[in-house]
């Protein structure tokens, strides 16, 4: 399972670098594309703005095939102040591009699965895929905007 | 209840497991599965020739047998009965997309796509083929030896099918399985292996020759088999041809009691089907699995116990401790 999550992570970061090269993150003194694991990083008091946060949460397992079907619930959370040279202004702007760098990130639904605990990473037999996502209201919070999005991502174990 | 048994009730279930074995079509004889002495069996690993296909989702049982009752004296009062027909069906669907689910689930004959030569027109169930590659002698289910030049014809992660030339023959053709029945001899010399069901993926290739990812289901290929390799599967809507196998459903309780549903003689009824479920219907979700729907009519058997003309065994194994 902790191979379909990353290889999960790992296409979603590989297109937003494409898509938006600009949406950056600095992290433990490294600036990274603006996604993250949650997970897979320190606590957090409140979220970072204008990047991308996987929440992974639920999770289903189908026996009956001839493999093993898992399907995982990934929560995408983001949120912005907007721009300091609007005043903020322009927050619904910076979410509403944030929902179209999303929508682009997740397609096209599938991807190789990897195993990345080997370096360089070894592919695996199978591709993992996921549903369209299903968007949340935008929640306010003084001037801070977020919403989030969910998608199951489905994997054969292997 | 005693010391050492207890009064058991309904088994309980989570699936039912299905297998099929061929039958052999020109001597008529079906596969007979005997649940006294092969009824234990490792559900993974049928004892031969069964063939898991896995768990099977919607099976349903229906008996088409009617009943008539003999009516004498006035008023008229029923006598005795009499079975008047002798009929069931047996439906379900596979959870899987495989060449012999495929095979089973079509309402008529199944073939492999064999890769088209270069230039080849187009034809419904494939074009003219790239030239088979003979095989070398000491083949096995799971290694065809061939020359080097001609194993560089082939990639790992292709799918071949391995039999013999077509020469002509008339009747069932296939062996283990009969995938076809001729009435008029044919041309194509590569029909038998349009047809074959030995069929297997490459898993590498070699200088010597093919290592197969998974053993042909007619085990060592017969002499003169040759090799080609196969894009994908067809099956047709029409034509005459019925598919026919033995069937064996098993169904396992929590107490590790069995029930077994043997079809000697089963034949694909109606045409292919798929059925579309969705993945997360609770979610609303887009997505949906596409399952191969199967239907077959029991042909009868002669037991040979006491000459009775019977389409189905139900067998029960009850659990260990459990009272009678």
């Amino acid at each position: 399972m902790q191979n379909a999550k990353d290889s999960f992570y790992v296409e979603l970061r590989t297109r937003l670098v494409a898509i938006n090269p600009a949406r950056t993150v600095l992290l433990r003194s490294a600036v990274r594309p603006g996604i993250l694991v949650e997970e897979a990083e320190g606590p957090f008091a409140q979220l970072p703005n204008d990047v991308f946060v996987l929440r992974w949460l639920g999770l289903g397992v189908e026996q009956n095939l001839p493999s093993t079907m898992v399907a995982e619930e990934c929560e995408v959370l983001y949120s912005t102040l907007g721009t300091q040279s609007y005043g903020g202004l322009d927050r619904g702007r910076a979410l509403s591009a944030m929902d179209e760098e999303l929508v682009e990130m997740l397609t096209p639904f599938w991807t190789p699965k990897l195993d990345y605990t080997a370096t360089p990473a070894v592919a695996m037999l199978t591709k993992i895929f996921w549903d369209e996502p299903v968007f949340g209201q935008v929640t306010a919070t003084r001037e801070r905007m977020s919403r989030s999005a969910r998608v199951v991502v489905y994997s054969y174990l292997e | 209840m005693s010391a050492g048994s207890y009064l058991a009730g309904a088994p309980v279930v989570r699936r039912v497991r299905g297998y099929f074995a061929p039958v052999n079509r020109a001597g008529s004889l079906p596969v007979i599965f005997d649940a006294a002495e092969e009824g234990g069996f490792a559900l993974d690993s049928p004892p031969a020739p069964w063939v898991s296909l896995g768990c099977i989702e919607g099976f349903a049982r229906k008996a088409g047998s009617k009943t008539a009752a003999v009516m004498t004296g006035i008023p008229a009062a029923v006598l005795e009965q009499t079975r008047e027909t002798l009929d069931a069906q047996v439906s379900f669907r596979f959870l899987s997309w495989t060449k012999l689910t495929m095979g089973l689930a079509t309402g008529s004959q199944h073939m492999n796509l064999l890769a088209t030569a270069s230039g080849a027109g187009a034809a419904g169930d494939g074009g003219i083929a790239v030239p088979a590659v003979s095989l070398q002698t000491g083949a096995t289910a799971t290694f065809l030896p061939m020359a080097a030049a001609d194993a560089a014809k082939f990639a790992a992660g292709q799918v071949v099918a391995v039999d013999v030339d077509y020469a002509g023959q008339t009747g069932y053709v296939g062996s283990p399985v009969s995938g076809a029945y001729l009435k008029a001899a044919l041309t194509d010399v590569d029909y038998v292996r349009r047809v074959t069901f030995n069929v297997a993926r490459v898993a590498s290739v070699s200088t010597t020759g093919l290592m197969l990812a998974e053993a042909l289901p007619g085990g060592v290929p017969a002499l003169g088999a040759k090799v080609q390799a196969v894009a994908g599967f067809v099956d047709r809507e029409g034509g005459s041809f019925f598919q026919e196998w033995s069937g064996l459903f098993v169904m396992e309780g929590g107490q590790g009691e069995r029930i077994f549903f043997h079809y000697p003689r089963l034949q694909a009824a109606g045409s292919a089907e798929e059925f579309a479920d969705a993945l997360d219907a609770k979610r609303g979700g887009s997505l949906q699995r596409v399952v191969l729907g199967g239907a077959f009519r029991a042909l009868p058997v002669t037991d040979p116990l006491d000459g009775e003309r019977v389409v189905c065994y139900r067998s029960f194994l009850p659990a260990v401790g459990a009272l009678v």
